[in-house]
C-alpha cells in the first residue's frame, strides 16, 4: 500500500489539474452556449452566456436544413471512420503479424519502406492521389476516402512490435502440428493474442479518419459524400451569402462533438491498455 | 456520369486529348470514339448530365427541369465553394478527363478554364441566338474572339449600403462623389464610428472600385495578354484608399467576417460598399438594425457621372467533355432565362438576374422592410446599366486576388503605400502568366510598362 | 546460399498472403502518388495558339525548374522558417505540458482522475477545422468573450495580430493534442512496475525525486514517439491557418508550406509547381523526423522485437 501524500500536496495537485481542465473545457463550454443562439446573437452578445436560447429549434434547423444533409454527413463520417478503421485494423494486423513471425527475403526492406510511410505527411500525398484516382475513376466516390484510410503504416508498426512480443512461436508451431491452416491460426489464435494492440490501432485510426480534413477536401465534390467537418466548413464558407449558416455551422459543430465526446469518455480506458503496449516498445 | 471510356486514358493522353477536343470545338472526335463531345441525342433517348454547382437553393430549379424534361435528366452535385476549391476540382477533373457536363463558374475565372481548353464553344452550338435574352455586358464577359463560352446567370451591381438613421442624426449627406465620401468619413470618425473598412484580402471589391474608375487590368493584343494592374485609374483608387487608411479614417479589418458583423450590428461601422446580393447578408447578420438601412448609388469620381461596377456573379458553362452539349446548353439557357427558373433562383437568394426579362423588380426586393420600404433594387438596376462593359478578366484572377491580399496586408502592417502594392502585384502577375506558358506584356496603361 | 527448406517456402507463401492486401493498398495510396508527384514535378505546361486559348496544351519536360521556382519563392521558404520556429517552441511546450499533466494525474487521488483525464483528452476528438472555427470565435476582437474580459481588466490582447497569430495557432494545436500525448505518457507510466516506486520510496525518495529520476527516464521512448509525431504534424500545419486566415490580416497565402502548396494547386492551378512543393515538404519531413531519431540515438527500428 502506498501512503496518501500530504494534504497540501493534494490541494496543489488538484488546483493545477483544475486550471488545466478549465483551459481544455472553456472552448467546449463556449460551443455549448453558442449552439443555443441565432446568427445575430452569435455576433452580438457575450460569448460565455446565454441570449434568448432556443436550443431545440436551432438544432432542429441544423438537422433539417437542405433536406437534412447534416444527417447524411454524420452518417458518412461514421461510415468512413468506422469501416475504414475496421479494415485498417485487419490489414495492419495481418501485415504486422507476417512481418513479425515469418522469415523471408526482403522482410526488413519492406518494413523500412512502410516505416518511411509513417513519416510522410499525408497532405503531401493527397493531391497526387487525387489525380491518380481521377485516372481510374475513383475520385469523388466513397472509395476515394475509404481506400487511403485503410492504409495505416503506424498500425503495421504497432502490430509488428506487439506480435513479436505477444505471440509465442511455440504456440504457432503447436497449432501447425495440430494441422491448423495459416489463415485459421491467424483468425483465431493470433488475433485474440493481439487484441489489445488491435483496439489501439482501431481507435487511433478511427479518430485519425474522423479528423482528417485534407483528404476528403481534395477527393470529394459531391456534398452527399462529405464527412461532417467538410460539410461544416462548406456552410461556413457560404455564410456570407446566407447568414443563417453561421448559426448552423456552430450548431452543427456542437452536435458533431457529442458522439466523439461519448466515444472518448467510454473508450479511453481500452485505448490506454493498448497504447501502453505500443509505446513501451516503441 | 461523364461519357464512358474516358477513364483508361494515360495522363499525358488526357491533356492532348482535351486539346484535340478543343480544336474541334466539341464536334465529337475524342480519342476513343466511345465518348467524346458532341453527340446528337436520338429522339426519345434518355440521358443524364452532371452539373456541379454550389449555389444554395439551386436544387429547386433543377428538380423542376427534371420533372419537365424526362429525357434530359440533370444530376446536380453540390460542390464545396470554400477557398475556390470548386474550381480546383473542376480543373483537376478536366485534366483527368472526368469533367461534368455543366458547371457553375464566376465570370472572373472563365478565362482560366479556357486556358485548360475546358469549355465548349457555345456559339458553335447556336447559343448566339439567345444573346438578346441577357444583359449585354454580362454576355460579353464570356465572349473571347468571336465565340461565347458561358451563359450568364447573375451579377452583383455595386452600391453603397448606409445606416440612414445615423447619417441623418449626424447631419451627413449622402455622398455623391468620392470627395464627399472622404468628408463623410471624417465626420463619422468624429462621432466615434467608422464609415468603412479597407479589407486587404477582398480583391473582388478592390477590382470593382478600379473597374468603376475606368481601370483595365487585362487585355489582349494580338496573341499576347497585356497586364496593367498599375494603370492610372488603379493608382488613383489605391492612392485614395491609402490616404483614408493613413489618416485613420477607415478600419483595416476584413469585411464580412466575425468582427465586421459585430461592428455592423453595433453601428461602429455605418456603411458598406457592397453589391446587390448584400441585402441578405445585412438582414441575416444585423437583424436588430431593421428599417435603418438604405441603399445609395456608388459615389462618383466626377459629380454627375454614372460609372458603376460589378462584384460577383456567375455563369453556367458546358464542358468540352460533355457527350450531349446541345442538351446541356438548352438546360443552361433555361436555367438562367426561364421565368419559372429565375423565380426559384431568386427565392434561393442568388444575385441580380442576368436575364433581361421574366421577373419583376419587386421580386428582387423581398427584404424591402429592412431598408425602410425603399425600392432598393432600382438602385442596383440603374447601377447595372452604368457598368463599364469593356472590362475583361485575365486567366489568373484568383491568384491575382491572393497576391493583392498578401501585398495589401503587408503594406498595412508596414505602413507603406498602396501604390507600391500595385507595382509589386503587376510584376508578380506578369510572372504568373509567364509561368502558365503564356505570352504576356505590360499593358499600355501600366505605369511600369 | 542454401536452398530454402519446405518450412521456409511455406512461410514465404503464408507471409505473402498476409502481406499482399496491405502492400497492394500501400502501393496504391503511398508509393504510387509519391512517384506520380515526382513525375509531375518534373513537367511543365507549354501552350500554343493565340493567348494560350484554343491551342494545344502540352506537358513537357521541365527538369528541376519547378523546384527552383519553389525554392526561389520567398513566401514558400518563409513558410518553412515559420513552421520550424513554431515546432521549436510549440512541441517542447506541449510535451512538457503533457508530461506535467501525466505526472500530476498519477499523483492525484483516484476519485478525480477519470474526470480530469476525460476533460484533457476531449479536444483530441474535435477535428482541427472545427477546433479552429471555435477558437476563431474566441480570438476575434469584438466577438471574443476572452478579449472582452481581458479588456475590462485593463489588459489589451490581440490574438490575431501579426506577431501573435502564430502563437494563437500554437495554442489551438496544443489544446487539441496535449491530452492525447498525455494519454500515451500515462500508458507508459502504468507499465512501470509498482515495485520500482515502492523501492524508491523505501530508499527515502520523495515524490519529486521519483518523478525526476525514475519516471522521466522510463517514459523516454514514449516521449520520442510523441515528439516525432508532433514534428510530422507541425510540418503539415494547414487547417488552422486556413480557417483563421480570413478572420484577420496577418496570415498570408503561404503562411505554412502546406498552405502554399495547396494554394499553388487549388488557387493558381499550377499542378506541377504544387507537386514540386509537395515533394520538398515530404523530404523535409523525413529529414527532420529521421534526424530527430538519430539525435536521440535510436532508429525507429531499434525496439522492434522488444528484445
Amino acid at each position: 500500500m502506498s501512503q496518501q501524500p500530504p494534504l497540501r500536496h493534494r490541494i496543489i495537485t488538484v488546483s493545477l489539474l483544475s486550471i488545466a481542465a478549465i483551459y481544455f473545457l472553456v472552448p467546449v463550454y463556449w460551443l455549448t452556449i453558442s449552439a443555443t443562439k441565432n446568427t445575430g446573437d452569435l455576433f452580438g452578445t457575450f460569448g460565455f452566456w446565454f441570449a434568448n436560447p432556443h436550443p431545440i429549434d436551432y438544432l432542429h434547423d441544423v438537422l433539417t436544413y437542405d433536406n437534412g444533409i447534416y444527417v447524411t454527413w454524420l452518417l458518412n463520417s461514421l461510415l468512413y471512420a468506422g469501416v475504414g478503421a475496421l479494415a485498417a485494423t485487419l490489414l495492419s494486423a495481418a501485415a504486422g503479424y507476417a512481418l513479425a513471425k515469418f522469415v523471408f527475403r526482403g522482410r526488413e526492406t519492406i518494413f523500412n519502406v512502410i516505416l518511411a510511410g509513417v513519416l510522410i505527411p499525408g497532405t503531401a500525398l493527397a493531391l497526387p492521389l487525387y489525380l491518380l484516382f481521377s485516372e481510374i475513376g475513383l475520385a469523388n466516390t466513397y472509395w476515394a476516402v475509404l481506400l487511403p484510410s485503410v492504409v495505416s503504416p503506424f498500425g503495421v508498426y504497432l502490430c509488428r512490435i506487439y506480435a513479436s512480443a505477444a505471440v509465442p512461436d511455440s504456440l504457432l508451431e503447436a497449432a501447425r502440428i495440430d494441422g491448423a491452416g495459416e489463415l485459421r491460426i491467424f483468425g483465431t489464435l493470433v488475433m485474440r493474442l493481439m487484441s489489445p494492440a488491435l483496439v489501439t490501432v482501431f481507435l487511433f485510426q478511427f479518430v485519425h479518419i474522423w479528423n482528417n480534413f485534407f483528404l476528403p477536401l481534395v477527393m470529394l465534390n459531391d456534398s452527399d459524400l462529405y464527412p461532417i467537418q467538410l460539410g461544416l466548413v462548406g456552410w461556413q464558407g457560404y455564410a456570407d451569402r446566407a447568414p443563417e449558416l453561421y448559426q448552423y455551422t456552430v450548431g452543427g459543430a456542437f452536435l458533431s462533438v457529442i458522439p466523439l465526446m461519448v466515444l472518448m469518455g467510454v473508450l479511453q480506458r481500452y485505448w490506454r491498455t493498448g497504447l501502453s503496449e505500443g509505446s513501451v516498445k516503441a | 456520369m461523364s461519357p464512358s471510356g474516358l477513364d483508361r486514358r494515360t495522363v499525358l493522353g488526357t491533356a492532348a486529348a482535351a486539346a484535340a477536343g478543343f480544336a474541334l470545338a466539341g464536334c465529337g472526335s475524342d480519342d476513343d470514339g466511345s465518348g467524346g463531345g458532341g453527340k446528337e441525342r436520338k429522339k426519345g433517348q434518355q440521358v443524364t448530365l452532371d452539373f456541379w454547382s454550389w449555389v444554395p437553393g439551386i436544387e429547386k430549379p433543377v428538380a423542376l427541369w427534371n420533372r419537365k424534361n424526362p429525357e434530359v435528366q440533370i444530376n446536380l452535385e453540390k460542390v464545396s465553394a470554400v477557398n475556390g476549391a470548386q474550381y480546383a476540382k473542376m480543373h483537376a477533373a478536366v485534366k483527368a478527363g472526368d469533367a461534368p457536363d455543366l458547371g457553375q463558374i464566376e465570370y472572373s475565372v472563365v478565362p482560366s478554364f479556357l486556358l485548360d481548353n475546358a469549355l465548349a464553344d457555345l456559339s458553335k452550338l447556336g447559343a448566339d441566338r439567345y444573346k438578346s435574352r441577357f444583359i449585354g455586358w454580362q454576355w460579353q464577359q464570356s465572349v473571347f474572339g468571336t465565340s461565347v463560352y458561358a451563359i450568364p446567370q447573375d451579377s452583383g451591381p455595386m452600391g453603397l449600403f448606409v445606416r440612414q438613421d445615423l447619417f441623418d442624426k449626424w447631419g451627413i449627406e449622402a455622398p455623391q462623389t468620392w470627395a464627399d465620401y472622404a468628408r463623410a468619413a471624417q465626420a463619422i470618425r468624429k462621432k466615434g464610428a467608422w464609415i468603412e473598412t479597407f479589407s486587404a484580402t477582398n480583391g473582388n471589391r478592390f477590382a470593382g472600385l478600379v473597374w468603376q474608375a475606368g481601370g483595365r487590368w487585362f487585355d489582349t493584343k494580338g496573341d499576347t495578354w497585356t497586364v496593367a494592374i498599375d494603370d492610372a485609374p488603379s493608382l488613383k483608387v489605391a492612392d485614395y484608399w491609402s490616404r483614408l487608411v493613413d489618416e485613420g479614417l477607415i478600419k483595416t479589418d476584413p469585411d464580412r467576417q466575425n468582427a465586421w458583423y459585430k461592428n455592423i450590428q453595433t453601428g461602429d461601422i455605418v456603411s458598406w460598399l457592397g453589391a446587390s446580393w448584400g441585402d441578405a447578408l445585412l438582414v441575416g447578420n444585423a437583424p436588430k438594425t431593421a428599417g435603418k438601412w438604405r441603399v445609395l448609388p456608388m459615389p462618383q469620381w466626377k459629380k454627375g457621372e454614372n460609372a458603376h461596377a460589378n462584384w460577383g456573379g456567375s455563369t453556367t458553362v458546358v464542358f468540352n467533355d460533355s457527350a450531349y452539349p446541345k442538351d446541356a446548353l438548352a438546360f443552361a439557357v433555361w436555367l438562367n432565362s426561364a421565368p419559372e427558373a429565375i423565380k426559384l433562383l431568386i427565392e434561393g437568394g442568388y444575385g441580380f438576374p442576368s436575364a433581361t426579362s421574366g421577373y419583376r423588380a419587386a421580386d428582387l426586393e423581398g427584404r424591402k422592410a429592412f431598408f425602410g420600404g425603399q425600392h432598393y433594387s432600382r438602385v442596383f438596376t440603374e447601377a447595372g446599366k452604368g457598368v463599364d462593359t469593356s472590362w475583361k478578366w485575365g486567366p489568373t484572377v484568383d491568384t491575382l486576388y491572393q497576391r493583392l491580399g498578401d501585398a495589401f496586408t503587408e503594406a498595412i502592417a508596414d505602413g507603406t503605400s498602396f501604390r507600391s502594392v500595385l507595382k509589386t502585384v503587376q510584376g508578380e502577375t506578369i510572372n504568373d502568366l509567364k509561368d502558365k506558358g503564356l505570352k504576356v506584356a505590360a499593358g499600355p496603361g501600366s505605369a511600369s510598362g | 546460399m542454401k536452398r530454402p527448406t519446405r518450412t521456409e517456402a511455406r512461410n514465404a507463401r503464408a507471409a505473402a498472403g498476409f502481406l499482399v492486401p496491405f502492400l497492394a493498398l500501400f502501393l496504391l495510396c503511398f508509393i504510387a502518388p509519391i512517384g506520380y508527384a515526382i513525375y509531375q514535378s518534373l513537367l511543365k505546361v507549354e501552350r500554343t495558339g493565340p493567348l494560350g486559348l484554343g491551342g494545344r496544351t502540352n506537358e513537357v519536360w521541365a527538369g528541376f525548374s519547378n523546384y527552383t521556382h519553389a525554392l526561389e519563392d520567398e513566401r514558400f521558404i518563409n513558410g518553412f522558417g515559420r513552421v520550424l520556429l513554431f515546432g521549436a517552441v510549440q512541441i517542447p511546450v506541449m510535451i512538457i505540458f503533457a508530461t506535467a499533466l501525466a505526472l500530476l494525474l498519477e499523483a492525484a487521488s483516484a476519485r478525480w482522475v477519470g474526470f480530469f483525464r476525460t476533460a484533457f483528452f476531449l479536444p483530441y476528438g474535435i477535428p482541427g477545422v472545427i477546433a479552429s472555427i471555435l477558437w476563431g470565435f474566441l480570438y476575434v476582437p469584438g466577438i471574443s468573450p476572452l478579449v472582452e474580459m481581458a479588456d475590462s481588466a485593463g489588459w489589451q490582447v490581440e490574438f490575431l495580430a501579426r506577431d501573435t497569430v502564430l502563437w494563437s495557432i500554437a495554442n489551438i494545436v496544443t489544446w487539441q493534442f496535449t491530452g492525447y500525448n498525455m494519454l500515451v505518457l500515462i500508458a507508459q507510466l502504468k507499465a512501470i512496475s509498482e515495485e520500482l516506486y515502492e523501492a524508491a520510496r523505501i530508499d527515502g525518495a520523495n515524490a519529486w525525486q521519483i518523478a525526476r529520476h525514475i519516471k522521466l527516464p522510463l517514459i523516454r521512448p514514449a516521449l520520442v514517439l510523441t515528439t516525432v509525431f508532433s514534428i510530422i504534424g507541425t510540418l503539415q500545419l494547414f487547417a488552422e491557418p486556413m480557417v483563421l486566415r480570413p478572420l484577420g490580416t496577418s496570415i498570408d497565402s503561404g503562411y505554412t508550406p502546406n498552405l502554399h502548396a495547396y494554394n499553388q494547386a487549388f488557387t493558381s492551378n499550377n499542378q506541377h509547381i504544387a507537386a514540386a512543393e509537395a515533394v520538398l515538404l515530404a523530404l523535409v519531413a523525413c529529414v527532420l523526423s529521421f534526424g530527430f531519431l538519430r539525435l536521440v540515438g535510436r532508429g525507429p527500428r531499434d525496439g522492434r522485437d522488444g528484445k
